[in-house]
């Protein structure tokens, strides 16, 4: 076994500027194809920890009926014991944020427009996400005031401004007529679009109140620490909620058209990364079939002496495995070392004005995970195995007279 | 006692388009022991002959015996495994690994056999002694001459203890000194381990070195002559 490494190793330095060559350019490749995949999955985590984070949260836990109609009437009571049960449900759980949402009618004295009246806890809610970095005008209210947040879509569709007051006028839960006067204490603009136009924000209290649901959350939001750990979480909280009448669900499902949005944006980067393997798979089989024709006295010669065609298919085979192995390892270290030096990378110019008037860092983050070091890895050495069923093929072919005439 | 034998060996090259009739019943016998040299003018099918014996390529008729195994009927498989245990192969070129060094080159063929590590390594310095390369064991071919590595070559027929073995035209690309040397290892192994050569040439001073000279001309055995 010593023997066919030392053999497989010595030959594939024999041409070392060849095998430099072609080590580099599976290097390239390898690099090239992570670090596309870090900075997508990076700005793609990124952009679902925001969406996320002002929309529906990356779990839900609510009444199991609210899924098919989602009226106050499927509130679920909410309770210190309840949210303990949530919190140690699983170590990884960080934010457990309340939300008591329903669909009313926003006016002022003119004009009637509808909106979605979000209930929330201001403390928890800022902790959980920077909505409060939106305000652009005006201030976040106390927990007990009666007292609204508008967005400027709504805002300048009611034409109404800070200090004004805006009435609100619905129903609670069971039918209870629900309306009031609430003074605007500040306007924000809601990062995601269709918020912007319809959202109101209200303290919990007050929200629970006006709507006669004291106690009543329609959902608790719960995220953790990381993203990639939402199933996991879920799976524990559903443990913990299995014989009751709350239901969790992850992101995904509450917004099953995020989740396409993003695989199609993932498309192009794919489709150039596998154009990038394809090249890399050829260049590389160029190599394979030059070391493979160069030699074929030598395998001819081999087989004469009487070494048997599977070892040496695995003498060569091992030289293909050894070229792929050193490209690959030291493309995943180089990738590694460029995106770590790299990180984040700091926008300008306009995609920079852009991130910013959302209320973002212009940045891109890039994303470390592990298996996608740990795939692109192995796409590129799969290719460079297909590659080496070129050698293994003349091998098991080889005439040794042929062979030997060459 | 003999250790090789063919019969009516009849070797017929494109036979549909433009036949070659490069063996035409070809029946010889070399006994154990012996130091044969098969001569005879370019195309009278010398290599055919030891290729035939060496069970490198098929016969279109006739059979070969090796130790009473008939080679002509093993497989592929079978016939590598036969090569490795039996036969001790020098060729004109291209006889080593151009990146094992002349120890490692002698050794690899002793591992296909899995042999023993420690008998593996003396049989080794022991051969490349005996070829008078002991100063060379760790040479690459490249830094060799060509006797040199014809030496090695030997060292490493002799190396896995064949049945006997088959040189074709080894002297061919050396000189007058490198090619008697390289006789003399070979008549020496030959008194001294006992094996078996069967070898082709066109030298005349090896010729007359041989002990048993067939000669052949246009695919049949013209001459079989032995002497002292
Ligand atoms: N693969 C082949 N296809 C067709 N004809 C062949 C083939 N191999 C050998 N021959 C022919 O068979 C005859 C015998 O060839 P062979 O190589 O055995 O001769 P040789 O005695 O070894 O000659 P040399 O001294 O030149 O090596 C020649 O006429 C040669 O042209
Ligand atoms: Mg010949």
């Amino acid at each position: 076994m010593l023997m066919h490494f030392k053999l497989a190793w010595r030959n594939i330095w024999r041409k070392p500027r060849r095998t430099l060559i072609t080590c580099s350019a599976i290097v390239f490749a390898v690099v090239a194809a992570i670090a596309m995949q870090s900075i997508n999955r990076g700005s793609y985590e990124a952009m679902i920890e925001r969406m996320v984070s002002f929309s529906t949260g990356h779990l839900q836990l609510q009444d199991y009926r609210y899924e098919d109609e989602s009226s106050l009437d499927n509130a679920f009571p909410i309770d210190q014991t309840t949210l303990e049960l949530v919190r140690s449900a699983d170590e990884r759980i960080e934010h457990v944020v309340p939300r008591l949402e329903t669909f009313m009618l926003a006016a002022n004295e003119e004009y009637t427009r509808g909106a979605i009246l979000l209930g929330i806890d201001t403390d928890k809610e800022h902790r959980f996400n920077t909505i409060r970095n939106h305000l652009t005008e005006g201030r976040f209210f106390e927990p007990d005031e009666q007292a609204v947040v508008l967005t400027q879509g709504l805002s300048s569709r009611l034409q109404l401004g800070v200090g004004d007051t805006l009435i609100l006028i619905g129903q609670g839960r069971f039918g209870m007529s629900a309306s009031g006067l609430f003074t605007i204490t500040g306007l924000l603009e809601h990062p995601i679009r269709e918020m912007n136009t319809q959202a109101v924000y209200m303290p919990l209290k007050t929200a629970q109140g006006l709507l006669s649901a004291e106690n009543h959350l329609t959902a608790l939001l719960i995220s953790p620490q990381r993203e990639r750990h939402t199933e996991q979480v879920a799976a524990s909280i559903r443990e913990v909620f299995a014989d009751s009448e709350l239901v969790v669900f992850t992101w995904p499902e509450l917004m099953p058209e995020l989740l396409e949005l993003m695989e199609l944006d993932l498309a192009g980067p794919r489709f150039i990364t596998a154009i990038l393997y394809v090249v890399i798979g050829f260049g590389f089989l160029g190599t394979v079939l030059t070391m493979t024709l160069e030699r074929i006295r030598e395998f001819g010669m081999l087989l004469s002496i009487g070494m048997s065609r599977g070892r040496l298919v695995g003498v060569v085979f091992l030289e293909t495995f050894l070229i792929s192995c050193l490209g690959v390892l030291s493309g995943m270290a180089l990738a590694w070392l460029i995106l770590r030096l790299a990180d984040p990378i700091r926008l300008s110019g306009n995609a920079a004005l852009a991130l910013m008037d959302l209320g973002f860092e212009p940045v891109l983050p890039m994303s470390f995970a592990l298996d996608q070091f740990l795939m692109q890895g192995l796409y590129v050495f799969f290719m460079a195995m297909l590659a080496s069923l070129y050698p293994l093929v003349t091998i098991f072919r080889l005439n040794i007279l042929d062979a030997s005439r060459k | 006692m003999p250790i090789v034998q063919t019969e009516n060996l009849t070797k017929v090259y494109n036979p549909e388009t433009v036949p070659v009739h490069a063996l035409r019943n070809v029946s010889i016998t070399i006994d154990t022991g012996e130091f044969t040299s098969i001569v005879g003018p370019s195309g009278s099918g010398k290599t055919t002959l030891l290729n035939m014996i060496g069970g490198l390529d098929k016969p279109t008729s006739g059979t070969v015996l090796v130790d009473g195994v008939n080679v002509t009927r093993l497989k592929d498989r079978q016939l590598i495994n036969f090569r490795l245990k039996n036969i001790g192969f020098v060729f004109q070129h291209f006889n080593l690994i151009p990146v094992f060094t002349a120890r490692e080159n002698v050794s690899f063929i002793m591992l296909l056999q899995k042999k023993d590590k420690k008998e593996m390594r003396q049989r080794t310095d022991e051969l490349l002694e005996a070829v008078g390369l002991g100063s060379l064991k760790d040479a690459r071919p490249r830094e060799m001459s060509g006797g040199q590595q014809q030496r090695v070559a030997v060292a490493r027929a002799l190396a896995s203890r064949p049945r006997f073995i088959l040189a074709d035209e080894p002297t061919a690309s050396l000189d007058t000194r490198a090619a008697m040397n390289l006789l003399d290892i070979m008549l020496r192994m030959n008194h001294e381990e006992q094996v078996t050569f069967i070898f082709s040439t066109h030298d005349q001073r090896v010729i007359d070195r041989a002990r048993r000279v067939i000669t052949m001309v246009d695919g049949i055995v013209e001459a079989d002559e032995h002497r002292k």
